[in-house]
């Protein structure tokens, strides 16, 4: 293997060590401070005392809804530390104050110039700690008409084109609405260019030692990612038309996901995509095995002609054998060949793929609190020198005040107590 | 550039450029870089401090790491695809390859990792991104529904389409938020493919104020909408009744209407509306202009974020087949032209046979 892991690669510091953030993000951008604290960063989330809102959103450990047993903020807050901070209150600015000169970078999703009127704005912070990176991710950044609305994880999707692009045939449902995919992706991919803009501006501090404001626009993610219905309107006209379970495009193209056997569904490539000659006999060979390879292994499609001449037949034999065997054995079968098929699968599948396992993608997380171990999906890359990694589930409410107020801004504890009582953390 | 990588000379010329870079980042099939000897461990040898971003399918590390990808495919293999989609129908999955942008993106996010790992320790290293692996934790808590409470993933009303909840299905959280109503999208004035706009009432607060917005209709105000859970009870017929009410206004108007009443909505926005209508995205000058050297000047997407003292540009649009091969060899490796026409002639640079591009004589000219 070409990076492997060494025996305490466990045991490193991730690549962002030594790097403090504060963050001040809901479901806009706290996939943006896993992400930092999955690599090493101290994130310190700072939340209103009782806790923030993201924590009544569910699914909820065994379906019992309490603010420490949100799945939602389980997922997204892995890795940090948690203080309460009633940022609203002199004192808890006092406090945000101090623990603004020693962080390196602050992350907030609040409205656009909420942070001001508390006096904690850029300009405010900045003269405290001119290394401070802050970045604002805000759904429609902080300038422009639009930049007050109000939103959601569906309105950045059916704003930002995705939904344009996502739906049906009709003829596979007619009337069908455009649909906007799950799984939170709007908050997703801001919070990648957030985390994009926050590393640039990191590097340059490293080269030049100031930090900078950044004004990071949900909107504007989400309208970059539509990979090519942009620049097909910009340079075609042309608006493109929704297909099922395959790319949106102006033409109709042809379909590339199949039911399987056991009533799954596999994602393959267009019939002619890298068939060449030999790829489609040892493909027929293969399916030859489930007597399914029809006369795909006759001689006459040695030839790259013959093959093109062919292809509605050829897809008809692909798609009478995906309905055949089960999904798993389907997509298997052309990525064996050399094709990049995919079964559509679900969490179901997915926790038991070995490929994951070898991996370590899997990571094992402890809940001491519940005197239980769960499993949490890990980082998608393996940084050889320094492991992307959870090194902790997501913080109980005010878990770290007493560490970090007392401990390292050397508050009393009685002091916090009264702090507590005043409704300051 | 261009460069035959698997011509001697083409190899010695990748070899002298990896070794004066401060990032190799490549998105072939494992072990490819490998076996033309441009694998990490051996340019390592050439710069120790390097960082390599490879961007596979699989990844590198796994048994399947020769499996490949494409968009299409990591989203299915992800639970990307399987989320998306009406109960009861086909997965309608993604439009484009959203495992294709967003694994270039992380490709930038590893890239920029490790430069700052390398500016902390001086050390570098290869990382092994996986676009399929990246898809999964972007289900959100869809994972942790499934190792945490044991919940199957393939069940009764879901995915619920645009609905935060299926009508008549169990009340379990779909991954995208609060479970709420109404939540959906509902067709515009106009009825043309894209007049849809969507809404969202997050609390029995917003949905009042929707009702204001639509002129407390009878319907509306009936005891049975007035709660989260009667609203959910009743979703069906809440829904019509917004889309009724929807069907009488432009998308954006309605838009615009909502919005100043402090109500979640907003248009379904094609490519063409982005470009042509958005003016949140002119307002912040999202749509700039480039000159491409063939086809004139055009729009291009800009960067979705703004950084106040080094801020993000595109200074130049994607390069012409080999446009700047003969500026690399001869302004970092110090090639002279006749190495590079020569390079041209015997396949180092060019493919023997085919027609150069009129730019290209121009340049070795």
């Amino acid at each position: 293997m070409s990076a492997p892991h060494t025996e305490d690669h466990s045991a490193l510091p991730g690549p962002l060590a030594g790097l403090r953030v504060l963050e001040l993000a809901d479901a806009k951008g706290q996939f943006c401070g896993k992400l930092m604290a999955d690599l090493g960063a101290d994130v310190l989330k700072i939340e209103p005392p009782g806790g923030q809102h993201t924590r009544l959103v569910g699914p909820f450990l065994d379906d019992i809804p309490h603010r420490e047993r949100s799945l939602f903020f389980w997922h997204y807050n892995t890795s940090k530390r948690g203080l309460t901070l009633n940022l609203e209150h002199p004192d808890g600015q006092a406090l945000f104050r101090r623990l603004v000169s020693t962080a390196d970078i602050v992350l907030e999703t609040f409205p656009p110039g909420y942070l001001a009127t508390l006096g904690l704005g850029y300009d405010a912070l900045a003269p405290l700690n001119p290394r401070l990176i802050m970045c604002s991710l805000t759904p429609f950044g902080q300038t422009g008409p639009w930049r007050d609305f109000v939103s959601s994880d569906l309105l950045q999707l059916a704003a930002g084109g995705q939904m344009s692009c996502c739906g049906y045939d009709p003829e596979d449902v007619p009337d069908a609405p455009p649909i906007a995919p799950g799984g939170g992706n709007a908050w997703h991919i801001g919070s990648h260019f957030a985390y994009m803009a926050i590393m640039a501006a990191v590097y340059y501090r490293d080269m030049t030692g100031v930090g900078q404001y950044i004004d990071a626009s949900i909107h504007e993610a989400c309208a970059l990612t539509t990979e090519a219905a942009g620049t097909t309107y910009i340079y075609t006209g042309k608006v493109v038309q929704r297909h099922t379970g395959r790319a949106a495009s102006f033409d109709k193209s042809e379909p590339t996901q199949f039911m399987t056997k056991d009533g799954l569904w596999v994602n393959t490539t267009r019939t002619g995509f890298n068939l060449t000659p030999a790829r489609l006999r040892r493909l027929a060979t293969m399916m030859e095995q489930y007597g399914l390879a029809q006369d795909l292994l006759d001689e006459k499609y040695q030839n790259r002609a013959t093959i093109q001449e062919n292809l509605a037949h050829i897809a008809e034999v692909l798609e009478h054998f995906f309905t055949s065997v089960p999904q798993e054995d389907a997509w298997r079968a052309g990525q064996e060949q050399g094709l990049p098929w995919g079964g559509v699968r679900s969490m179901d599948e997915i926790i038991d793929d070995p490929h994951l396992h070898d991996r370590d993608f899997f990571t094992e997380v402890e809940h001491p609190e519940l005197g239980r171990r769960f499993i949490y999906p890990g980082g998608a890359a393996i940084y050889n020198a320094s492991p992307w990694r959870i090194c902790r589930r997501a913080p109980l409410i005010g878990e770290h005040n007493v560490e970090i107020f007392c401990g390292e801004l050397g508050l009393q504890r009685e002091k916090l107590t009264l702090l507590a009582e005043s409704g300051v953390i | 550039m261009t460069l035959n990588i698997r011509t001697p000379r083409g190899l010695e010329i990748a070899k002298r450029l990896a070794a004066m870079s401060d990032i190799v980042i490549e998105n072939f099939s494992s072990r490819v870089m490998q076996k033309w000897g441009l694998g990490y461990a051996e340019l390592r040898q050439l710069r120790p401090d390097m960082i390599y971003v490879s961007m596979a399918g699989f990844g590198h590390i796994g048994r399947n790491h020769h499996y490949t990808t494409m968009g299409p495919s990591a989203q299915a293999l992800s639970g990307q695809t399987f989320l998306s989609g009406l109960p009861g129908q086909p997965p309608a999955g993604w439009g484009w390859s959203y495992l294709d942008d967003t694994g270039g993106m992380y490709g930038v996010m590893c890239a920029l990792t490790a430069l700052r790992h390398r500016n902390a320790t001086g050390q570098g290293q290869h990382v092994d991104l996986s676009q399929m692996t990246m898809g999964i934790t972007l289900t959100g808590a869809a994972f942790l529904d499934r190792t945490v409470n044991g919940r199957p993933a393939r069940r009764e009303g879901y995915p619920p389409g645009n609905r935060a909840v299926w009508p008549g299905a169990p009340l379990l959280n779909n991954y995208r938020g609060p479970t709420v109503a109404p939540h959906n999208a509902y067709r515009t004035q106009g009825g043309g493919y894209n007049d849809w706009c969507v809404i969202a009432c997050f609390s029995d607060h917003e949905w009042q104020n929707l009702v204001g917005v639509m002129g407390s209709p009878t319907w509306a105000t009936d005891a049975k909408f007035t709660t989260l859970s009667e609203r959910i009870q009743h979703q069906e017929e809440l829904d019509q009744g917004i889309e009724h009410w929807t069907q009488t206004l432009e998308k954006y108007a309605l838009t615009e209407t909502c919005q100043a009443a402090g109500v979640r909505a907003m248009a379904v926005q094609s490519a063409e509306d982005r470009v042509e209508h958005d003016p949140q995205l002119r307002a912040r000058g999202f749509y700039a202009e480039l000159d491409h050297p063939l086809l004139g000047r055009r729009k291009i997407q800009g960067i979705p974020f703004k950084l106040s003292r080094s801020p993000a540009e595109i200074y130049w649009p994607a390069p012409l087949i080999g446009q700047h091969t003969r500026a690399v060899l001869e302004e970092l490796l110090g090639l002279s032209v006749q190495d590079i026409r020569d390079g041209y002639a015997d396949g180092t640079l060019w493919p023997t046979g085919m027609p150069m591009y009129p730019y290209i004589e121009e340049a070795l000219a």
